[in-house]
């Protein structure tokens, strides 16, 4: 009896102890991993996600820009710590492509996927003089001529680019650019005749008319630029895009998770983050873990398909 | 467009903005002058901060922590031997000269005003003529940049001093070295030995802090043991106005240069200082002076870096494309506060273009004067005793090396290139052209393999594109030039 009263005292105390240490959660500064340098897209997203949420939070969230090899470095750097909920990472679609290509070592099932933060589409691009006026027309000239039309790619490989090849069967000549703001310029001088970027990357070029936009390739219309047809419309049944999210190492407690969903979901609501988005033409997109944890699975499985 | 200057100008000196301007100046040229710590960094960093500031008041302090940012790399460099960034690196070579013939704080007001003619003029080039520099611009693409590195690693020659076969060798090494983690077309691992640090290739920042500020700092200490040393010399002497006719013309030229070096996306203020080197040495009639405390090449050096600040907005204002990774955080800065750069600003938004243009003026002003008053104090720092000043740069360079990507593998290579920087030094063989082949060999690979992706194969893009045969002939022309340079001196 004594025994057993010993055991319920132990396990009492420790089950106290652990949910003193969440339950004062968070009592000092949070550190957030992103993965890019700073003033790129994904960056500025991060730091945006921070300075709203640490009010909600009551502590500072300060941002830890950990570059390399396109994301792969920061992201293992972010699965690596400790799971005390005071790193957290922004994941992008690179953790969901990079292990399968061999160039990542852990995987999204070394996080606890907390909260996905935006989605955008990738939006087809021509320069405003282009011959091509539709999704359509770019994809006769491809048939025509398989490997000649020259296409801006952000990165290599590209998946957007790929998933349009793969469904129709046709080859554009990819040349690989260091991302949106090389590829765009490449195509406004007519040394490439297309490219693929989120709407974000282009908004300025799309909105001034330098550039022409064939499609763009979600399921619905982009509020952002609502006269752009999506690729769906037009009879090509494609749709591909880049997702970021905010994830924890795997072991963090249930409780920190809940603590730290809601108060992303705040943030996500608020008016400042809303409002930096907007600006941005970029689209929020909250998911809740369940829902953040099967699509990555999804989109892992569907980029299987393309890398292969 | 001047009644939109002149308010802008207003604007700028006003309350609400000048302070801003001036903090924006002063903090770039502490960040710039700290080795690791990058203009980019710091506009970053304050980019959050301007969220709830007006729209020109954001631009100003941005656009003044990029202007002193670029300013502020030469200070360390000419007092330390250590450049705070990658612009500065081209200004140690006769910069640190002239500290060791006790002529700091001659170097420091050379620095400070070529800067300013650098900033000056590009600012104003801005102004005049953006939109044409932009079609020029554009029309830089894989086989111009390709022939660009090219020319710009025959620079190798004018800056290996005495022996061009040992930096030959020293560009060679960095060429290697530049080749190291993911190749960047088919994103096949180099070099990398599994180490996933490795992939996105050696990072230019941490082997500049070593190269430079690490293995001058062991120089320095094996110095220290000997005492047959000559006494410090020291004078207090500015540039004299014979200094400053000396060195305008080639300030003016290097600013153009750079204006134009800058207003292509992907080329910056590291590069554009190397090429007003160059260019400056090869016009000279003492090219033996440069690397000896040549007050032209810092001029050249100097205005060249800052030269790019204007050409770097001319694609952002112009085409709302960044120029480079400073541009990409205004462009930033500029959405949020909801406008939308590229051409439509000029006609939608002309109080905010022509406010960037005056701020920039005043900014220009404000690194002048902050960067001749400060002097006095700057060159405390070459009084500070041996003893401390080796550990005080060792420790700074390994947080700054830390600090450029939070990674200690960062402050390894830190580490390793100051070793190796030090060993290259006791066998005569110069360093920047490692660091010149690092920056220039990543652009020559991807450059070269893109446009024979877009040629299908084919290299006739070395002779149907214009800009491209202009820049090889220019390479050309200088390996000969080079060569027969050397013919008559020995």
């Amino acid at each position: 009896m004594k025994k057993i009263m010993k055991n319920i005292i132990v396990m009492a105390g420790i089950f106290a102890s652990a949910s003193a240490f969440t339950a004062d959660y968070p009592s000092k500064n949070i550190r957030l991993i992103v993965p890019f340098g700073a003033g790129g897209g994904t960056d500025s997203v991060g730091r945006t996600i921070a300075n709203s949420t640490k009010d909600i939070l009551g502590t500072n969230i300060s941002v830890m820009n950990r570059t390399g090899g396109a994301g792969a470095v920061g992201m293992s750097f972010g699965a690596q710590q400790r799971a005390d909920g005071y790193t957290l990472t922004v994941v992008t679609r690179e953790i969901a492509s990079l292990p399968q290509m061999g160039l990542m070592q852990h995987t999204a099932d070394d996080f606890k996927l907390i909260r996905m933060v935006n989605l955008d589409p990738a939006v087809v691009l021509v320069s405003k003089d282009s011959k091509f006026n539709s999704i359509n027309d770019l994809i006769e000239a491809a048939k025509t001529n398989p490997g000649k039309v020259k296409f801006a790619s952000t990165a290599a490989p590209n998946f957007y680019l790929i998933a349009l090849q793969k469904d129709q069967g046709i080859q554009l000549n990819a040349i690989p650019y260091n991302g949106s703001s090389e590829a765009i310029p490449s195509v406004l001088g007519g040394h490439t005749e297309v490219t693929m970027v989120t709407p974000g990357e282009a908004i300025s070029q799309l909105k001034s008319g330098q550039l022409k936009a064939l499609g763009v390739m979600s399921k619905d219309r982009i509020s952002y630029i609502p006269d752009v047809p999506t690729l769906i419309e037009q009879g090509v049944n494609v749709t591909s895009g880049t997702w970021r999210g905010i994830a924890a190492p795997k072991n963090t407690p249930d409780e920190i998770i809940t603590t730290l969903g809601n108060a992303f979901d705040k943030a996500m609501a608020s008016d400042d983050f809303k409002k930096f988005m907007a600006q941005g033409a970029m689209t929020i997109h909250n998911m809740d873990m369940a829902e953040f944890t099967q699509f990555v699975k999804d989109d892992t499985k569907s980029l299987s398909t393309l890398i292969q | 467009m001047i009644d939109y200057l002149l308010s802008g100008l207003g604007a700028a000196f006003s309350l609400a903005v000048f302070p801003v301007l001036i903090f924006g100046v002063l903090g770039g040229i502490i960040l710039g002058a700290l080795p690791g710590l990058t203009a980019t960094m710091g506009v970053a960093i304050l980019l959050p901060f301007t969220f709830g500031m007006e729209a020109t008041a954001a631009m100003v302090m941005l656009i003044g922590v990029y202007i002193g940012g670029i300013y502020g790399g030469s200070i360390s460099a000419i007092l330390l031997k250590t450049p705070g960034t990658p612009a500065s690196a081209a200004t140690v070579l006769d910069g640190y000269s002239l500290t060791q013939q006790g002529q700091a704080a001659r170097a420091l007001s050379i620095s400070a005003v070529a800067s300013f003619i650098g900033g000056l003029v590009s600012t104003i080039i801005l102004i005049a003529i953006a939109p044409t520099l932009a079609k020029f611009a554009l029309r830089f693409n894989a086989p111009e940049y390709f022939a660009l590195a090219l020319f710009g690693l025959t620079i190798i020659a004018s800056i290996s001093s005495r022996n061009i076969l040992k930096g030959l060798l020293a560009g060679t090494i960095g060429l290697l070295i530049s080749t190291v983690g993911l190749d960047p077309i088919s994103s096949v691992p180099r070099f990398t030995f599994g180490v996933m640090d490795l992939y996105s290739g050696i990072n230019v920042i941490p082997v500049l802090i070593g190269l430079f500020a690490i293995s001058e700092a062991l120089n320095q200490l094996e110095k220290l043991g000997v005492k047959a040393q000559i006494a410090e010399k020291f004078s207090n002497k500015l540039m004299s106005l014979k200094d400053l006719k000396s060195i305008l013309p080639t300030s003016i030229k290097s600013a153009l240069l750079g204006t134009s070096i800058g207003a292509v996306p992907g080329a910056g203020a590291d590069i554009s200082a190397f090429v007003c080197y160059n260019e400056a040495k090869r016009v000279s009639k003492q090219p033996e002076e440069f690397g000896n405390g040549s007050i032209k090449g810092l001029a050249a050096a100097e205005s060249g870096n800052n030269g790019v600040t204007g050409g770097s907005l001319v694609p952002l204002l112009t085409l709302g494309v960044p120029g480079d990774a400073v541009a990409a955080v205004l462009l930033g800065a500029l959405i949020i506060q909801g406008l939308t750069p590229g051409p439509l600003l000029f006609s939608q938004n002309p109080e905010i273009v022509y406010g960037i243009f005056s701020s920039m003026l005043v900014a220009n002003i404000a690194m002048l004067v902050i960067g001749l008053l400060g002097i006095r104090f700057f060159c405390q720092i070459s009084k500070v005793p041996k003893l401390l000043m080796i550990p005080i740069i060792i420790f700074l360079s390994i947080v700054g090396a830390y600090a450029i990507n939070n990674s200690m593998f960062d402050v390894g290579i830190a580490i390793v290139f100051g070793i190796l920087g030090f060993v290259l030094g006791k066998l005569e063989i110069p360093s920047s052209p490692i660091l010149l082949a690092i920056i220039l060999g990543p652009m020559a690979e991807t450059n070269l393999r893109k446009s024979l992706l877009m040629f299908d194969g084919s290299w006739a893009f070395l002779y149907e594109r214009p800009i491209a045969l202009a820049f090889i002939m220019l390479a050309v022309f200088s390996v000969w030039s080079t060569i027969r340079r050397n013919k008559k001196t020995t």
